[in-house]
């Protein structure tokens, strides 16, 4: 066993902690008394120089060390939270992001000593009073915690070679303990994290017995404790502090073992003992007896058991799962789901209908629906891990704009499929930045305008139908259309004459065009120009949208709608020519049947007017460049489809009905095709090709 | 640019393990009155023709996409991209699908597979493309079996997409 196993563990760990940090500062820059937050903090610091230490990342070893040493000396209130201590965190907090990031990418920390940092912490600790405040120090308060029944390592059984080598060792001036490490009950990697330890404490001393044996312990056999018997030089407080120091290690209990002389040194005289093993398993049970030391040490997670429940719950209980095996259960349910259609159409040909046979259709119709259903539920995680960094960032960009602002974020619980969550981070900081730069004025102008001088941003998710939406709204100035028009026509992307004839929503729809920036200068966060585009070309390619409201003076909303999934939907087949083609019903607003006098002409374009909405036609036959079959006069069939406030009628030969659809790829040799989003296989194996009917608008 | 992935590296080594001479297999395939070979090791799998799904807005020698087991598989008609005269398909006709890192399974049309050789690096003569004439930049070498000689096909040059 190495390491190297354990660094995508560690690695998550330390986003968590690093996020959790991140949440919990803010927290304390709002209310620096709460000591729950305090505890929190230090908690996490603990833990991640605890992981950094392990894993052999000195560096950030340090780096949290120093932090913690803040932190302590912050808990027994001899430094108080001041705003410049909150900035040098948060710095802190970087370069640790810095660090992991390094890991990641080559599974070394990198070179940065952050020494100016170090410096700075050094410094606040010595303003506070205290020059050296171990965290160790702050244990001192806390009860003995084993009283007794704890003490395994009493059970433990020694045979003889182990009692002489203990002998051995306390001869040469070596000590031997007895550990008994508990494991946190929520830990789910118990085997790595009891590796970890056995690695730490291995470092130190040598391991002569650990109950249960170290094989089992590996194979992950055992409760929530394991004991081990340690030969070495070092102290017990310090060995305890290696094992604590390894995350999800609830608590470590310990003491020196005294192997008596007279009890159980067996002489070699006495050779009859070792015939029977009743009597030797009589005798060795007491060897280990001892000194009463009981060392109390309470773990690093003490805290949180004495935090009171405040609401959530502290880590929620997860398994980590390789997207790539769900893929592949996925895949599996796409299959099925192919058969079942192939089922369902046999059964629908053969005139001598079986109902026994129906019935099973129908029932493994329900099935695969409710294996679908659930399985998309284990893609989807809440936007909470992307939202999340946000208000730390709203903070930041706060002070380097020189503006006041407060993020407000609601629905952070709405969940998505995996895939788009991990995409939606950076669109939407670009809106948030967008906001906060462009959107919101300075507070003088804001009081002028009669605004509250602290500008709102919001950051609003929730589930409408199948889709999600993300709305990121400003009570800023909102967008200038003239001010658009005018860059627009001035960078030449329209003409003065186009302009005119321009409704405000093409023109606000201009700033999407690629870089186009309406900044007056161009500043670190926004203004050159790269964004809305990026922005856009990336909601989409989520097959998302994203629009834009906005008043002068008032502020702008920005409105992300995405899918809930993407690989299983429900479609409207329909037939063009004789081809078959699939329409997501997402997207349709309304089936109607017009009659060939219903069409008008506008502009050269046929319309048709559906209670008083004036919609488009389009001619699917023509589009895809095949004849129709079906005869005009006898009227037209329009599949309504609409996108935002667009809306266009796509005028096709044949219904087929609604039918579940498995989306696959049409594969990267077809390009070019624009308003084929991909294909699908049907019930008889013949492949249709899907309408993205978004792209038609 | 695209490169075909090799992906029984390894049956390769283990042929030219006991040979002193490098030794390729080649599926011998026919198109009108020419035969052709395609490397084995780029082949995963022939089926016979189906019914081909036209997808719109495409160049002509894409002929559509098929089912091949719950994938979705473009088909190319080679005919077409060489510049020669359109399928007509008979019962002899086969896609062929051919593996491909870059842009996944891709099928391509033939009138009929014939044989599998083995040919030794001696047998095969590799032509640079100094010929400017359409079909024949789709051929990377000529291969001799007896009497016969078979254009060895470039499957690079059928794979990379004209107007990407």
């Amino acid at each position: 066993m190495d390491v190297s196993q354990y660094l995508e563990i560690f690695l998550d760990e330390a986003k968590e902690h690093l996020q959790n940090l991140n949440t919990q500062i803010l927290e304390l820059e709002a209310d620096s008394e709460n000591m729950d937050t305090i505890n929190e903090i230090f908690r996490a610091a603990h833990s991640m120089k605890g992981m950094a230490g392990t894993m052999g990342y000195k560096r950030m070893q340090t780096l949290t060390h120093d932090m913690e040493n803040v932190f302590s000396e912050v808990r027994n209130g001899n430094i108080k939270v001041q705003p410049e201590l909150i900035d040098v965190l948060f710095q802190c907090l970087d370069a640790l992001e810095e660090y992991t990031n390094n890991i990641q990418a080559t599974a070394d920390e990198g070179t940065n000593d952050n020494e100016p940092l170090i410096k700075l912490l050094g410094d606040i600790l010595k303003a506070g009073g205290k020059v050296d405040a171990a965290p160790q120090t702050s244990k001192n308060g806390e009860p003995a915690q084993s009283a007794g029944g704890d003490k395994k390592w009493n059970d433990i059984v020694l045979d003889d070679s182990q009692i002489h080598v203990i002998k051995e060792a306390q001869k040469a001036g070596k000590k031997a303990y007895g550990l008994t490490v508990n494991v946190q009950e929520s830990c789910i990697l118990k085997a790595a994290r009891a590796f970890l330890v056995f690695k730490a404490v291995e470092e130190k001393g040598e391991i002569i017995v650990s109950s249960p044996s170290a094989q089992d312990v590996e194979d992950e056999k055992f409760d929530k404790d394991f004991t081990l018997i340690v030969l070495t030089d070092a102290e017990l407080d310090e060995l305890i502090k290696l094992a604590e120091d390894v995350s999800e290690i609830e608590s470590t209990i310990g003491a020196e073992l005294v192997v008596e002389e007279t009890k159980n040194y067996r002489p070699m005289d006495e050779p009859t003992a070792s015939a029977s093993s009743a009597a030797e398993n009589a005798q060795t049970k007491t060897p280990a007896v001892m000194e009463e030391k009981a060392q109390a040490a309470p773990a690093a997670a003490k805290p949180s058991d004495k935090k009171p429940a405040t609401g959530k719950p502290v880590v929620n209980r997860t398994v980590r799962v390789d997207i790539e095996k769900l893929d592949v259960l996925m895949n599996l349910v796409s299959e099925l789901i192919i058969a079942k259609n192939s089922l369902v159409s046999a059964s629908g040909q053969e005139q001598n209908t079986n109902s026994g046979f129906n019935e099973q259709v129908e029932y493994l119709e329900s099935v695969t629906t409710n294996l679908h259903e659930s399985v998309m539920k284990v893609r989807m995680v809440p936007i909470e891990s992307v939202v999340n960094k946000f208000p730390r960032m709203i903070r930041d960009l706060s002070k380097t704009l020189n503006k006041k602002m407060e993020l407000y974020m609601t629905g952070e619980e709405t969940e998505l499929d995996r895939t788009v969550v991990d995409e939606i981070g950076d669109p939407l900081m670009h809106l948030l930045r967008n906001s906060a730069d462009h959107g919101l004025e300075d507070a003088e102008l804001r009081v002028q305008r009669g605004k509250p001088p602290v500008g709102s941003i919001f950051l609003d998710a929730y589930q409408d139908g199948n889709n999600v939406v993300i709305e990121v709204r400003d009570d800023g100035n909102g967008i200038d259309v003239e001010a658009v028009k005018n860059k627009a026509i001035e960078r030449g992307s329209i003409t003065p004459e186009q302009a005119i004839n321009m409704s405000e929503k093409e023109i606000i729809n201009l700033l999407f065009l690629p870089s186009f920036s309406t900044a007056k200068k161009v500043t670190d966060v926004s203004g050159r120009g790269v964004g809305l585009d990026v922005v856009k070309s990336k909601i989409e390619s989520l097959s998302g949208e994203v629009e834009v409201k906005s008043k002068l003076g008032e502020g702008s909303t920005w409105t992300i709608r995405l899918p809930l999934t993407l690989a299983i939907i429900q479609a409207l087949m329909v037939v063009v020519g004789d081809e078959k083609y699939a329409i997501s019903l997402g997207t349709i607003q309304a089936i109607e049947d017009i009659l060939p006098t219903d069409i008008k002409l506008v502009e050269n374009k046929e319309v048709i007017n559906l209670r008083g909405t004036v919609i488009p036609l389009i001619r699917m036959n023509q589009l895809l460049d095949i004849d129709s079959t079906r005869d005009e006069e006898e009227g037209l069939i329009v599949v309504i489809v609409k996108k935002g406030d667009k809306m266009a009628g796509l005028v096709v030969d044949e219904l087929l009905g609604q039918q579940e659809i498995v989306i696959k790829s049409l594969g990267a040799y077809i390009k070019q095709c624009k308003f084929i989003s991909g294909a699908t296989i049907l019930g008889d194996g013949e492949v249709a090709l899907i309408l993205d009917a978004n792209a038609l608008l | 640019m695209d490169q075909l992935s090799i992906k029984n590296e390894v049956a390769k080594a283990n042929e030219a393990g006991g040979h002193t001479e490098e030794r390729f297999q080649f599926i011998v395939i026919r198109l009108g009155e020419e035969q052709y070979g395609i490397d084995i090791r780029y082949i995963d799998n022939i089926v016979r023709m189906q019914n081909i799904t036209r997808v719109p807005k495409v160049p002509a020698y894409l002929k559509g996409v098929i089912n091949l087991r719950g994938e979705v598989v473009p088909v190319v008609s080679i005919r077409l991209k060489m510049g020669l005269p359109a399928d007509e398909y008979t019962r002899a006709t086969r896609i062929i699908i051919l593996k491909s890192e870059a842009v996944g399974n891709l099928g391509i049309v033939v009138d009929e597979v014939r044989e599998v050789v083995t040919l030794t690096d001696s047998n095969i003569e590799k032509s640079a493309h100094e010929v400017k004439d359409n079909a024949a930049s789709f051929i990377n070498g000529i291969g001799k079996n007896g009497g016969e000689l078979i254009s060895l096909l470039d499957l690079n040059a059928i794979t990379i997409e004209e107007n990407a």
